[in-house]
């Protein structure tokens, strides 16, 4: 029992959940704007307060705790290992960032106090989800993510929001339907549900039921897979992003997807263990299906002409770079899924952040309306260059770090066409990333002559906004300039799980 | 401690002698002896059940001490005390929902007669569970139709009498047919108490004898009770019965009249005919099918609804579907699966009709969807308590529902032939749930649309509606307690099944 864990779990969800109280109970007293911004403080305050407790018990070391037996033999059980370390590091730094830049932001959209409400309660459930330790855990969470994420793409109730809200929520139900399922399965055949590195089959009951296990550990791929916005089940994400506020869509794109990568990570890793799945049909198949969705995802970001959606595409695209690169089973990959996993995290955070700078200073959706805005906000327009190079895979960003080895890890896997496959389906993406996210650039710096390059007033936003758009490019280019850090302590990861 | 075997009787005559006695009284004192004597008979129930589980065995009571073929006998076991003190605290907590409404949905001068019918068919419910002979069963089962339909009638509109009418008609087919199967019991086995029936069965089947008298009298009553219960294609009496009666008539039919027919059925698979028996034959696959088509058609039925009781009252029809489709499993594990859904619908579904008329209340009475826009701001326990019910009917954990689901797959994954089609039947009923609920959910707490007349909704507060608000959050404790600690009441059924061989 380690109280640490319980409370970075339910600080920021009691916070998020007494806010939401008060938004709820309209108990509003004095003026609006004093009201207003009392909630941005005490926002900001529990945010900086959660992510410290979070960071600091993650970083504590092994720790576990278990809460209560919910069924017969499967408790509600906590551990802190590598992996959850990693994913709960990345989504503080993305959520103090992307909340410090709300508070500016969301006084356009309106409805603060419910926003940060769900804000904070769903860093909460992240947090829970990240340190989970058994499988059953991890789904308690994954759906209460779903559920509470669902009010952030709703948040400013037209009908669209409310049709695209629902859209979301029957994928993820029908993901995470299909990840129960299989979790049934694996509850006869595992020696147990809790995580183990490498994998608990118990492969004296598996003998002769071979088929149907791998039945099962497929369908939970799709199901979880649909988070990830792999195909057959990505349609929501295009849905979802364009109609919630920008810092949300963010928070989908950079954090939530991700966690539909982390749970096929937890299940093919760390219960079913990769030497079961190599070279079966279940790998090809899924190899298959992120290639598709890689190539498919950039294509349509290609054709899209309004900017957030067009990211959402390249969202659906770039996560399924790291579903491939777990789907390889080999080392290298998964190191490079790993990486991708963190550099599109803070890279794809900034980019929908720098969309939103654009909406909420001129209400321009469209890419072609962006012309000539470098003269107007040379930094935003600068952070939006380093994230683009970064998505690209360009040096010296961290980008070209993570898909360097997703390549290699492809080149080294030995498997019979996908080895060299792999690698040029990647190679075409991210020629078509860079034709899809450049020409803002282009045009931002060189407008031609057809464009007003107005009066010449610089146009940035607030401070509030810049700097985290800013700390991203940092951090992207970060990244790239010294990943050794980041590789070892991955490297430790890969290395328990192949052991 | 041996007074307490007394209690079983004692609640059935207590609630049985209540109701004439309601006759005489206004409808406040009515009232207030129906809350007394629910309340009375769930603490006996709760002493019962400690007695039994004391014991660690089941006792047979026999009324007035005659031993049979002569005197009645009253079998007491672990799940029966459960079940009675569920079905009370359900009961009570229903009432408490749906005061509000009575008051003004029924006549000033019919208000006791409400009081009258309710205390039978809680005498009828506990005679369904307690009763180890076949035939008081039947006088019971009648009791409970009749009782029923006055529930259902006595909010009187043009809706509710025909909604009684076709209810009548239908359930008296179902009373008939179990009377028929029952007749054919007798004259093949020559008895009607239970234990002695299925002495008799085994006899039978062992010589190989009578196989076919047999099958048909188990298909009569298992369909009758099919029909009673609102299994798929018998439950077009449901919708209207459900939809248009008073809030308490409609949460007590559908989380406590059907439950007791089902578990009726339950009983006699287990204690008149055998379970192994019943599995060998084909009627459990009868009831597996009827049950799947149940589920995916109730939740197809509900999606297309534009009024939100109705609606509710087709989310039954699936859910009952849930129910047989344990049974149709033909396992022990299916059934103890069956049971805890049993429970975890009765707890949910009255609390959603509860949490409904707090909704409609709050939106001048509309239950179309486009009034309802907006109403969880405006009654905002009633709000919260649909989600929570609503996700315990999607199936999310920390919920019953999610239980309840949980149980019935991983029975399923363990059968050879009916793995897939539960399944993908759960799967579908799931996704299908969540769209009806959740579209629900997301409207009842959008902005109100323009054409709303503003003076019909009003915000109803908490203190407003002190019962109702008792109620719906004694109905969200309770579903989170299933969700959360299901292992001793997963345990209590198991113990339960067990002493029914």
């Amino acid at each position: 029992m380690n109280p640490w864990i319980l409370l970075s779990v339910a600080l920021p969800s009691v916070a998020g959940i007494l806010l939401l109280a008060v938004s709820f109970g309209e108990y509003i007293r004095g003026s609006e704007k004093a009201f207003t911004r009392g909630v941005q403080v005490y926002t900001a305050a529990a945010l900086a307060l959660s992510a410290s407790v979070s960071l600091y018990t993650a970083w504590q070391g092994e720790k576990e705790c278990s809460l209560f037996e919910w069924l017969d033999g499967i408790l509600v059980y906590f551990r802190i290992d590598a992996l959850g370390r990693l994913m709960v590091t990345a989504v503080s730094i993305a959520w103090l960032l992307i909340g410090f830049y709300s508070l500016a932001y969301m006084g356009h959209e309106g409805k603060e106090t419910r926003y940060f409400g769900f804000y904070l309660l769903l860093y909460g459930i992240l947090t829970g989800l990240s340190f989970s330790g058994n499988l059953v855990t991890m789904y308690f969470f994954y759906e209460l993510m779903t559920l509470v994420s669902m009010p952030l793409v709703l948040h400013s109730g037209s009908r669209e929001a409310v049709m695209a809200a629902l859209k979301y929520l029957f994928y993820s139900m029908c993901g995470a339907y299909c990840g129960l399922f299989g979790m049934v399965f694996l509850y006869r055949y595992c020696h147990t549900l809790d995580f183990t590195a490498g994998g608990a089959l118990n492969l004296a009951a598996v003998q002769g039921h071979e088929g149907i296990l791998l039945t099962a550990v497929f369908v939970m791929i799709l199901g979880f897979g649909a988070k990830a916005g792999m195909l057959p089940l990505h349609s929501w994400l295009p849905a979802a992003h364009p109609v919630a506020p920008s810092p949300a869509s963010a928070l989908l794109s950079g954090t939530i997807v991700k966690f539909g990568a982390l749970a096929v990570i937890r299940t093919v890793y760390y219960v079913v263990g990769p030497g079961f799945l190599r070279g079966t049909w279940v790998q090809y198949v899924w190899m298959v299906l992120a290639l598709l969705t890689v190539f498919m995802g950039s294509l349509l970001a290609y054709r899209e002409p309004v900017l957030k959606k067009r990211l959402a595409y390249s969202t659906v695209s770039q996560v399924s770079y790291i579903l491939f690169g777990i789907s390889l089973l080999v080392p290298d990959a998964v190191e490079g899924a790993l990486l991708h996993m963190v550099v599109h995290a803070f890279v794809k955070c900034g980019l929908f952040l720098t969309a939103g700078v654009f909406i909420y200073r001129f209400g321009y959706t469209r890419v072609d309306r962006l012309g000539g805005l470098g003269r107007k906000m040379p930094v935003t327009l600068w952070c939006y260059t380093v994230f683009a190079l970064a998505l690209t895979g360009i040096p010296p960003t961290g980008g070209f770090v993570s898909k360097w080895y997703l390549a290699e890890g492809a080149l080294q896997s030995g498997i019979p066409v996908f080895s060299w496959l792999g690698p040029v389906v990647l190679l075409v993406s991210a020629l078509l990333t860079a034709g899809y996210l450049f020409p803002v650039t282009i045009k931002g710096f060189f407008p031609g002559e057809e464009k007003d390059p107005g009066n010449g007033a610089k146009e940035e936003p607030s401070p509030l906004m810049l700097i985290p758009l800013m700390v991203l490019a940092a951090l992207a280019l970060l990244l790239g300039i010294m990943p050794n850090p980041l590789i070892r302590y991955i490297s430790q990861i890969t290395l328990e799980v192949f052991s | 401690m041996d007074f307490v075997r007394n209690f079983p009787f004692i609640s059935i005559i207590l609630s049985l002698f209540s109701g004439p006695l309601s006759s005489i009284l206004s409808g406040k004192w009515a009232k207030r002896i129906n809350t007394a004597v629910i309340a009375v008979i769930g603490v006996m129930s709760a002493c019962v059940l400690a007695y039994v589980a004391g014991t660690g065995e089941e006792f047979i009571y026999y009324m007035g001490h005659f031993p049979a073929p002569w005197g009645n006998e009253i079998r007491v076991g672990e799940l029966e005390a459960f079940m009675a003190v569920f079905f009370c605290i359900i009961m009570l907590l229903c009432m408490l929902g749906g005061m509000k409404e009575r008051l003004t949905q029924i006549e000033e001068s019919k208000q006791n007669l409400y009081y009258i019918m309710v205390n039978l068919l809680l005498c009828s419910l506990l005679a369904l569970i307690y009763t180890n002979d076949l035939f008081t069963a039947y006088v019971f089962v009648e009791i409970n139709t009749i009782s029923a339909c006055g529930l259902i009638m006595i909010r009187q509109n043009g809706r509710t009498f025909e909604a009684a009418i076709r209810y009548m008609i239908m359930s008296l087919l179902g009373s008939g047919l179990l009377l028929l199967g029952l007749c054919f019991l007798y004259s093949v086995t020559g008895h009607l108490l239970m234990s002695n029936i299925q002495q008799q069965v085994r006899l039978l089947t062992a010589m190989g004898e009578y196989h076919i008298p047999l099958m048909v009298a188990l298909c009569l009553m298992s369909v009758g009770l099919a029909i009673k219960s609102a299994l798929y294609p018998f439950h077009s009496w449901l919708p209207d019965a459900y939809g248009y009666s008073t809030v308490s008539s409609a949460a007590i039919l559908s989380s406590l009249v059907s439950k007791g027919y089902i578990f009726l059925l339950i009983k006699i698979f287990y204690r008149v005919i055998g379970f192994d028996i019943i599995c060998e034959s084909k009627v459990i696959h009868v009831l597996y099918v009827f049950g799947i088509m149940g589920m995916i058609m109730g939740s197809v039925s509900a999606i297309r609804e534009d009024n939100i009781r109705r609606m509710i009252a087709y989310s039954s029809v699936a859910q009952v579907g849930y129910i047989y489709m344990g049974l149709g499993l033909g396992t022990e594990a299916g059934v103890v699966a069956s049971i805890y859904h049993v429970l975890s619908h009765a707890a949910t579904k009255s609390l959603l009709f509860v949490a409904a008329s707090g909704l409609t209340d709050a939106s001048g009475g509309s239950v179309r969807f486009k009034d309802l826009r907006g109403a969880g701001y405006r009654h905002k326990l009633a709000g919260i308590a649909f989600m929570v019910g609503s996700l315990s009917m999607v199936g999310l954990p920390m919920f019953s529902g999610f239980i309840s689901k949980l149980l019935f797959s991983q029975e399923a994954v363990g059968h050879t032939h009916k793995m897939l089609p539960t399944l993908i039947a759960l799967a579908v009923s799931t996704v299908l749930n969540a769209v009806y609920f959740m579209k629900t959910v997301i409207s009842i707490y959008m902005p109100p649309g323009e054409e709303v007349e503003l003076a019909e909704s009003r915000n109803i507060a908490m203190r407003e509606q002190p019962g109702k608000s008792v109620a719906l959050v004694c109905f969200i404790i309770l579903n989170l307690i299933m969700g959360l600690n299901s292992e001793p009441i997963i345990h209590l059924i198991e113990t339960g099944l067990g002493m029914f061989r």
